[in-house]
């Protein structure tokens, strides 16, 4: 293992006995590693239907008629559903994260006259199979009105373009905001240097292996919805299904078991969700819907697409005097849950003093499958921009692109730091990350050497990424001035049982994080008690206190506190019902070996097991204390907790054909104190290559012509296969936040943020000779070859 | 079409048991494997033969069963990731998995097991390069790989009674 973990953090005297810090096998594996996992697909109903959706193949069609007679006719056929009927049947979608400053664009499950983007919901079907519900859809005739349509995020704010939603917005402009501080005009004006330039990041899709899916049962005498569902907020998925379709959210419990992955795409309900639901309380039997891959690549939601207009004013020495970036996503047709990535405005000057700067975000509609939000939401974006500009910046000083960093780079003393957009980041040490990335490839002497080419006719290229990412959110204050339809907090409850247990309960559904592993650690370690006797029982709105779920790195720099909270209050009363049972004061009274014993005699003792049947009967407690032993704990943390590090890649460019190798990739990261290094590692390293991927191949094309989605499938979309991804090499610094429990930092998504620009600083170092510069993602030969074409033309 | 045309008999032994069941035509292996036998172990990513999440052994080697028709398996012996472990316990390449934390959202876990099972044959430990080659059939979106290759190379070390070599990336 090349991860290191650094000692130090204040632990109990206990040390022997510490779980948080240790790599502790997962609670998640086992069933995994068996085909024992629970997948939305895997849970079959009695007298279950299933659903399948037809879609509009145009970016943009008037829907003229729709004819289901043959669909209906078709034996094994049950019921089918257009626009108009939903429409009577349901509310619009409604947005968990809205844009500020955004109108609601009126959403329904299906399109009723028209539809915005190809693979939009236009009728749905459920029948006793998927296979004959897919035959139905050959049946229905609609008879579609293609109209003018819009893909290109330029074309789309030009006048003569279509107006996607004209009832309620004039333009495709759908909001802006400006975020600023000081006066980067004046400052830019009065600078030594200026560089400005756009820089252009894909459309890319989050792809989780599991594709959506949901399988719902209603009882209308009970009022019963019951959902399985594949989601990273069961709760928020309950919200917004109960404003829907107009039910209390007592009627409805949303259950997510094991989920094959989510990354920011399964974050709210879709339009699928509504539909399933509709057909299963008119029918009155149970519906399952999974999305095919098809359907995924059209009808789910898409990540990243932006432009940014960067620009960065340094004085002669380097200094940044001024950043000004106006920005530009794509959320496509709709506004889907959480929109396109906001992240951006937060971290725009990165790890770096700057007082004077702004920032301008606007959002764009085009006739494309929504953006929703993926991992890393703004930040992977902006980072590509920023430092891809710092270091052409640092080449047109003569100064080296380490220099710059260094000279610009926030210290510790300078922490806590109010960035421009009035982001507050803690404590750490972002000099450090950079100096060990510098050191580990060498960067001084390789940056006095010439570019010549080695002996296999490659030039070989440097690059850094420093960054720093925000996990977690300010407030629930902070989210309320945005419209956010979700708190700051999460919460736990712990319940003890018969056996010797503990019952841990939490609304944070399992999809590889590690949630379930991380918080039975901190309740052990809190409680005293034994990390197996911890069990998990995690996503399901019936069960688990109302919270807010597993996104923006958040999960458990809020929910540590919750545990915390939750378990002291266990254990102080386990203390109090061993001090009676011992006869003692529960000063005199210590936990160990899953029992409660005195200090002085640890022959005295009494069993974890027995404490807990007394409070759970009431015999034997203490009169005047409550039976039973549970207890349920909110916390939110006082402030969001900044992540950082940088990165440094190291590329072997082929200058005759824009080829290149990745020799090395070096990632120094923080992410305060780890409850379990091999999560962590695990975090990282799959958030990178997700990051590599990203900067390497994947791009969502559409024709600008038909507005069709031109590469949507899994033989067109070039996800990372183990064969493409370079040697990483991870190092670690840990400076324990000072504003979370414990210590931690988020730790989800940082490894998406730092791998396009370093490795677009790499192959620009490479080509230096040659004038090249790039400003667009993804970084393929192609590119290069054609950009070495252009520096060749200058 | 009849029942009597669009559903064929098959027999076949599945994990060390022998079944015979009759099967719609069209339905393609994984759905036969999941709907049918309830194996829901297999999992299905794609249905284009791409992704490997419903990788399985057919005949002792691995196949995606989506690409399949259940009658293909007429005669065949399957194994499936219900079959690795012995009762409770999880065998040495489960274990494996788990101790260089090769899943995370486990969905992929199967088709990789599979695929790591049948490398067995080869009768040496495969260098890294090899490994990343031979397991490019199924994709994993969490993990970025590393731990599912360091458990193949530290599983194949144990069957073959060497320990694998560590290899420190450069």
């Amino acid at each position: 293992m090349n991860f290191q973990v650094t000692a130090g953090v204040d632990m109990p005297a206990d040390t022997d006995r510490a779980i948080i810090g240790r790599s502790v096998p997962r609670k998640e594996d086992d069933r995994l590693l068996r085909g024992g996992g629970l997948f939305a697909d895997d849970v079959t109903l009695a007298h279950q239907l299933e659903m399948a959706v037809a879609r509009c193949p145009f970016p943009h069609a008037r829907i003229l008629r729709v004819d289901t007679t043959a669909a209906e006719a078709l034996p094994g056929v049950v019921q089918v559903l257009d626009g108009r009927r939903v429409a009577e049947l349901s509310e619009p979608l409604t947005v968990l994260r809205p844009v500020p400053g955004a109108p609601s664009l009126p959403y329904y499950a299906l399109a009723r006259d028209r539809a915005t983007h190809e693979g939009q919901p236009v009728v749905s079907v459920v029948a006793v199979t998927r296979a004959i519900a897919e035959d139905a859809l050959e049946l229905i005739e609609i008879e579609y009105e293609p109209i003018p349509h819009v893909t290109d995020m330029t074309a789309t704010l030009e006048p003569d373009a279509p107006v996607l939603h004209p009832d309620v917005l004039e333009s495709n402009l759908m909001a802006s905001n400006v975020d600023r501080a000081g006066e980067p005009e004046a400052q830019r004006d009065a600078a030594h240097a200026v560089l400005a330039d756009r820089f252009v990041v894909n459309r890319v899709a989050p792809l989780p292996m599991e594709t959506r899916g949901i399988v719902v049962s209603w009882r209308s005498g009970a009022r019963a919805l019951d959902v399985r569902s594949s989601t990273q907020v069961p709760h928020l998925v309950r919200k917004q299904l109960a404003e829907s379709l107009r039910l209390d959210e007592s009627s409805i419990r949303v259950v997510a078991s094991d989920v094959g992955g989510a990354y920011g795409l399964k974050l709210g309900a879709f339009p699928e969700d509504i539909l399933a639901c509709l057909h299963a309380m008119l029918l009155e039997r149970p519906v399952k819907w999974i999305e095919d891959r098809m359907e995924y690549f059209r009808a789910s939601t898409h990540g990243r697409e932006a432009f940014h207009d960067m620009m960065i004013a340094a004085d002669k020495d380097g200094r940044i005097t001024s950043i000004m970036n106006e920005y530009t996503t794509d959320i496509g047709g709709w506004n889907s849950p959480f929109g396109s990535s906001q992240l951006s405005s937060v971290t725009f000057t990165g790890p770096y003093r700057v007082a004077d700067a702004q920032v301008k975000r606007n959002v764009v509609l085009t006739n494309k499958t929504p953006v929703g939000a993926y991992r890393g939401y703004g930040q992977p974006e902006v980072n590509f921009a920023r430092e891809v500009l710092l270091d052409r910046l640092a080449r047109r000083l003569n100064k080296s692109p380490l220099e710059m960093r260094r000279l610009n780079m926030l210290r510790p003393e300078d922490l806590p730091w109010t960035t421009p957009s009035r982001a507050i980041y803690d404590n750490g040490d972002y000099l450090r990350t950079l100096e060990m990335a510098a050191t580990a490839v060498d960067y001084e002497r390789h940056w006095a050497a010439s570019r010549k080419p080695r002996g296999d006719g490659r030039i070989v290229g440097i690059g850094l990424s420093s960054f720093v990412e925000r996990t977690g959110y300010a407030s629930a204050r902070f989210l309320a001035n945005r419209g956010s339809q979700f708190g700051a907090h999460e919460s736990v409850t712990l319940r003890v049982n018969r056996s010797g247990g503990v019952d841990l309960y939490t609304g944070v559904s399992t999809f590889g994080q590690g949630s379930e592993t991380a918080f039975a650690q901190i309740c052990a370690q809190v409680l005293g008690i034994d990390y197996d006797f911890v069990r998990v029982h995690a996503g399901d709105t019936g069960a688990s206190p109302l919270n807010t779920g597993a996104f923006a790195s958040r999960t458990l720099i809020a929910a540590a506190g919750a545990l915390k909270e939750a378990a002291e209050a266990i254990r102080d009363k386990v203390l109090v019902i061993a001090a009676m049972a011992l006869e003692a004061e529960t000063d005199a009274l210590e936990i160990r070996d899953m029992a409660v014993c005195l200090k002085a005699d640890q022959g005295r003792s009494i069993s974890f097991k027995d404490i807990f049947n007394r409070a759970i009967t009431g015999q034997g407690i203490p009169e005047g204390i409550a039976p039973g032993l549970e207890a349920t704990a909110h916390f939110e943390p006082r402030s969001a907790s900044f992540s950082f590090g940088t990165a440094a890649a190291v590329v072997a460019v082929d200058p005759a054909t824009g080829d290149f190798e990745i020799e090395r990739f070096v990632m120094v990261h923080d992410c305060g104190v780890p409850v379990n290094p091999l999560l962590v590692e695990g975090q990282v390293r799959g958030a990178l290559v997700q990051g590599l991927g990203a900067a390497l191949d994947e791009e969502l094309r559409y024709d600008p012509e038909t507005g069709q989605l031109m590469n949507g499938s899994m033989m067109d979309y070039f996800a990372p296969m183990a064969s493409d991804v370079p040697p990483i090499e991870l190092l670690h610094t840990e400076v324990p936040s000072d504003v979370t429990p414990f210590g931690v930092r988020g730790v989800g998504e940082v490894g998406t943020i730092p791998p396009a620009a370093a490795l677009t600083n790499a192959v620009c170092d490479a080509l230096v000779d040659f004038g090249v510069e790039i400003s667009q993602m993804p970084l393929t030969p192609e590119r290069i070859w054609r950009a070495i074409r252009a520096g060749a033309a200058s | 079409m009849t029942a009597s045309t669009n559903r064929v008999e098959i027999s076949l032994e599945i994990n060390g048991r022998t079944i015979t069941q009759s099967v719609p035509v069209r339905m393609h292996a994984a759905d036969f494997l999941r709907q049918t036998l309830g194996l829901t172990g297999t999992h299905i990513g794609c249905e284009q033969g791409v992704c490997g999440m419903c990788t399985i052994s057919v005949d002792d080697r691995v196949v995606k069963s989506c690409l399949l028709l259940a009658v293909q398996l007429d005669g065949a012996r399957v194994r499936t990731v219900e079959a690795l472990s012995d009762g409770d316990r999880l065998s040495l390449l489960q274990e494996a998995f788990k101790r260089h934390h090769a899943l995370q959202c486990g969905f992929c876990t199967p088709g990789f097991l599979a695929v790591a099972k049948s490398l067995e044959a080869w009768g040496r430990v495969l260098t890294r390069a090899e490994i990343r080659d031979e397991i490019s059939g199924v994709l994993c979106r969490c993990t970025g790989y590393e731990g599912i290759v360091r458990a193949i190379e530290d599983y194949l070390g144990a069957v073959h009674g060497m320990s694998a070599q560590t290899e420190v990336p450069a």
